[in-house]
């Protein structure tokens, strides 16, 4: 099977997997005790402002025609309309989706970038005061709460060293001088991206790093790393291209599924950071009952997971030659 | 290891490059910085209905009548004087004052009026339309008089249709027009974005970036700029004790000429809202200085941090709400006015008050929150809770009293002995049957810990006269579904937000509320409320109300349907650096003392300067050097041990 078939095979499961995703999460919500109106009902209301409001939303149907009409529509990429902002769903995730991503990607990469290197380095010097030194901080970060380990860097670094802001995504009084030229404005973001990146890649980093070092402490014991040694090739040569290259492996599929796990950390990292982004709007469309927000916001990570890990599947391939598809 | 000291490299020199001084909107601008959990829905008055909406756009629109400050009468706002009722008060002519200029220049007139009347009743806006149903007809006299025409007059159109907002008939014309050419009107008009609003009020909109900030400006041209609120007292000791309640307001005291003064400003060039989206980050910024307000009660944990702070002061305020327990009445024994009222003697409201409240709050005997002191009655039966309280002892003796009145009976009768209580066993009705083990349907304690913990506590001692009941924490939308939607359960805590006119004494207890998804679960009938309510909404004058408001409160009080449990305070916290004049109206939030702000330093530059991120300065250059510094020194000793 040729790469390109193994692709499109796959890509045809993802749909698949897609498609049970938006069923499962129709029902879940529905399922949900409470109701979704209620957030914008209040006691003063008439039994027919109410009416008013539930037709307007849909809610008036049976659920089995809410569910015909929803997948028909989310097969158009229509989520519908977000019961609690009144805007169609898409606008209100296109406004989102690059905040997220724009915290997400390097905060992932930056983890994985130093989970990797530390873990490699730690194997190697096994024993060392570095690895014991690395591997408490390591269980640490690991089993420390995010939203914890977020408050303690904004009491840390904004109100006790001042050196970054509380939160947000912008510094508002720069933002409404007209003055304030556009690389300040980028460099504002800049600014405020930093800390819940920090956060969010200290607290993901550690799992990787662990991981690096068990795979790359096996892979130490392999005959052909003794051979390598015997042909006389430099430490760092083995190290980096005998050995941490096979260590790899393992690290790339827990790569994928962790992400899942990481945009659980996203979210609060998020919310701890007022970071306007799509994890915390999750979470506030579930508290509202917000079903098309919610729905439309977990389908798009479920894409962006599942995406992800077709990206760690053709991967293995290039650092796996052994692997065919 | 290089691409990370290089990575680590350039983010800190970006770092350094970022904003290290805070410019501020304009030259010279006084800003009031407020924090907010959450930012603006829409900008579209007819969608909005939730309360960050509200605290942005509800300045941006004027009425015929509001509360006055304080007292909260009702007086003429837009409107010129009060309405001139016909004698079957069907009919209403109201006369609008001259000179009330929209932000574009053009003049507030009763056009505006008429135009924002038709779109509440052609679309039955939601958030408005029990103000409107009742109304026949508006149109307009001439440029400043407008004419009612009711079908039937209800107290609401004082204190709701004339309290509701105006909108400019210029901007809105051509949206209403193609809503109503539309193929679903009400979603057209809602889904728009309204996204340059016009103003009537203090402020004008200025910027808003979604999710991060919003920003509103003072409005130059606005009409109540200078206006005076006035309270003369008679005796000092009156004013004294208006004050009492009132923390803050002794800065607007006039001591001497017993009087107290509020002049409108905006003394503010403009609010910018900040979004944060927990409470410990909005808390921060507060003590540090980056907001000046906090516009949601904070957690009594944080007083302690911020009382260090001595640029902070907080003001806790009793809420306009109830949190309540109320009866399934349709079911025994619950529907027994005895044993409603034994449960009531049994449940300790000072206990509640001051352990579980820990002082911030206030026990409730009536459904009408004594802070809302022109319709609270103060001597209705408050169950063993009138003055000082009854002890645990005189409760149970009370409770056993009522209960064997009504013929109820024990297999094992509660006993006191001294101030001990024996608890009975096995509570028999008086058809004979046991009473059955039932719940008390309580918010869970991460939901809510104080509702939690006042239904554990009422387990506790209703067990005492051998109640089989058990609080069981159950989720917010559950216990909504299962007691609005359902009417599936025997005893339920809740709570409302109430308004200042009580006309929920009706939509709380009258019987045409016992629907499915009425405001009357409970099943609780009476014809006497009944009429007494009907006739409460009713128009009519004001003194006439305040006796039926006085008399339903007393029913209710008798028949217990809802125990009334307590009232919050909201802790609210602010900075004095930047701003003086912050005060409590008694009820509610202080938020309404921004319109009377003043800055503390008379040259608003200096304030400018005195505000915002302070630390982004030198300081900040000299953390990211020794940073920068830190980490080449690391990497360079890693290196060189890693080449040997």
């Amino acid at each position: 099977m040729s790469l390109a078939t193994y692709i499109i095979k796959r890509t045809i499961q993802i749909a698949i997997t897609l498609f049970v995703v938006i069923t499962i999460l129709f029902f879940l919500f529905r399922v949900m005790p409470g109701d979704p109106t209620a957030f914008l009902l209040d006691p003063k209301m008439s039994p027919e402002a109410k009416e008013i409001i539930r037709k307007q939303f849909g809610l008036d149907k049976p659920l089995y025609v809410q569910y015909v009409l929803y997948v028909r529509n989310v097969l158009k990429g229509d989520f519908g309309t977000s019961f609690y902002y009144g805007v169609p769903v898409f606008e209100r995730i296109k406004e989102l989706l690059p905040n997220t991503l724009l915290l997400w990607v390097p905060a992932i990469l930056l983890s994985y970038f130093i989970g990797i290197n530390v873990g490699r380095r730690i194997a190697w010097k096994r024993g060392s005061k570095e690895e014991y030194i690395m591997i408490v901080l390591g269980l640490f970060f690991l089993g420390m709460p995010i939203f914890w380990f977020g408050m303690i860097m904004i009491w840390l670094f904004y109100h006790e060293l001042g050196i970054f802001p509380a939160g947000g995504m912008m510094t508002p009084e720069l933002w409404l001088d007209p003055s304030t030229p556009l690389w300040k404005k980028v460099a504002d973001i800049v600014y405020h991206l930093l800390l819940p990146i920090i956060t969010l890649s200290i607290g993901g980093f550690a799992g990787s790093m662990l991981l690096m070092r068990n795979s790359m402490l096996d892979t130490l014991r392999e005959d052909y790393i003794t051979t390598a040694r015997a042909k006389g090739l430099k430490e760092s040569v083995i190290r980096d291209k005998h050995a941490a290259r096979n260590a790899m492996l393992p690290i790339v599929t827990a790569m994928s599924i962790s992400l899942a796990f990481s945009a659980g950390g996203g979210v609060l990292t998020e919310t701890i950071f007022s970071w306007p982004g799509l994890g915390r709007e999750i979470v506030q469309a579930v508290l509202n009952y917000d079903y098309p927000l919610a729905q439309a916001a977990f389908f798009y990570i479920s894409v962006i997971v599942l995406f992800a890990n077709l990206v760690a599947d053709v991967l293995y391939a290039y650092l796996d030659p052994r692997i065919k598809y | 290891m290089r691409l990370l000291y290089v990575a680590i490299l350039s983010s800190l020199i970006l770092f350094t490059l970022s904003p290290t001084q805070e410019p501020s909107y304009g030259m010279n601008s006084v800003l009031l910085k407020v924090g907010m959990q959450d930012e603006p829905k829409t900008l579209n008055p007819f969608k909005a209905s939730d309360v960050w909406t509200w605290n942005v756009i509800g300045y941006f629109y004027e009425s015929l009548y509001a509360y006055k400050p304080l007292t909260f009468e009702v007086i003429p706002w837009v409107a010129d004087g009060y309405p001139e009722f016909s004698d079957d008060y069907k009919e209403a002519i109201v006369h609008i004052k001259r000179g009330i200029k929209w932000e574009d220049g053009t003049e507030l007139t009763a056009h505006d009026v008429v135009f924002t009347a038709k779109i509440m009743m052609e679309f039955k806006i939601p958030r408005y339309w029990s103000s409107w149903e009742f109304v026949e007809s508006v149109e307009a006299l001439d440029n400043y008089t407008v004419k009612f025409k009711l079908k039937e007059c209800r107290v609401t159109f004082m204190e709701g249709t004339l309290m509701s907002i105006i909108v400019q008939k210029k901007k809105w014309e051509k949206i209403v027009d193609e809503a109503k050419r539309s193929e679903d009107p009400f979603n057209y008009l809602t889904e728009y974005k309204n996204e340059k609003p016009i103003s009537a009020g203090p402020f004008v909109f200025g910027e808003w970036k979604r999710g991060s900030y919003i920003f509103i400006k003072r409005n130059p041209n606005y009409y109540f700029s200078g206006y005076k609120f006035n309270y003369t007292f008679q005796t000092l000791e009156e004013m004294r004790e208006f004050l009492s309640s009132r923390p803050g307001l002794e800065q607007y005291a006039d001591f001497e000429e017993k009087k107290i003064t509020l002049t409108i400003g905006p003394f503010v060039d403009g609010i910018l809202y900040k979004i944060y989206r927990t409470t410990d980050a909005a808390i921060l910024a507060l003590d540090k200085g980056d907001i000046d307000y906090i516009w949601w009660p904070i957690q009594p944990g944080y007083v302690k941090l911020l009382k260090e702070n001595e640029n902070v002061s907080m003001i806790s305020t009793p809420e306009n709400g109830i949190r309540y327990l109320a009866f399934n009445l349709r079911k025994d024994p619950f529907r027994i006015k005895e044993f409603r009222q034994a449960m009531a003697y049994l449940i300790d409201k000072h206990f509640i008050r001051d352990r579980i409240l820990q002082g911030l709050g206030e026990y409730l005997c009536t459904v009408v929150p004594p802070g809302n002191k022109a319709w609270y009655n103060p001597n209705v039966k408050c169950y063993g809770d009138e003055g000082q309280g009854m002890s645990r002892a005189e409760r149970v003796r009370k409770a056993v009293e009522l209960l064997k009145k009504a013929g109820f009976s024990w297999e094992v009768e509660p006993r006191i002995e001294g101030d001990r209580i024996i608890p009975g066993k096995g509570l028999i009705m008086p058809n004979g049957e046991k009473v059955p083990e039932f719940d008390i349907l309580t918010p869970p304690a991460d939901y809510d810990p104080l509702r939690f913990e006042t239904s554990r506590r009422i387990q506790e001692w209703w067990r005492e006269v051998g109640v089989p009941v058990t609080a069981q924490p159950t989720s917010f939308a559950t216990i909504t579904q299962r007691v609005f939607k359902e009417w599936n359960f025997d005893v339920y805590v809740l709570g409302w937000r109430l308004s200042l006119l009580p006309d929920y004494l009706r939509d709380f207890f009258h019987s045409s509320q016992i629907i499915k998804d009425g405001y009357n679960p409970m099943g609780y009938y009476n014809p006497e409320l009944d009429k007494l309510a009907d006739e409460f909404v009713a128009c009519g004058p004001r003194e006439e109300k305040v006796k039926i408001a006085y008399r339903l409160q007393e029913i209710i009080a008798e028949d217990l349907p809802y125990i009334p449990l307590y009232s919050q305070s909201n802790i609210e916290a602010f900075r004095t650096d930047r701003f003086k004049g912050w005060f409590s109206q008694g009820l509610g939030s202080i938020s309404a003392s921004i319109s009377y702000l003043k800055p503390v330093n008379t040259t608003t530059s200096e304030v400018s300067e005195q505000g915002g991120e302070k630390g982004i300065g030198y300081e900040s250059y000299i953390w990211a050097l020794i940073s920068i510094l830190a980490i080449s020194l690391v990497t360079t000793l890693a290196w060189r041990r890693n080449r040997r």
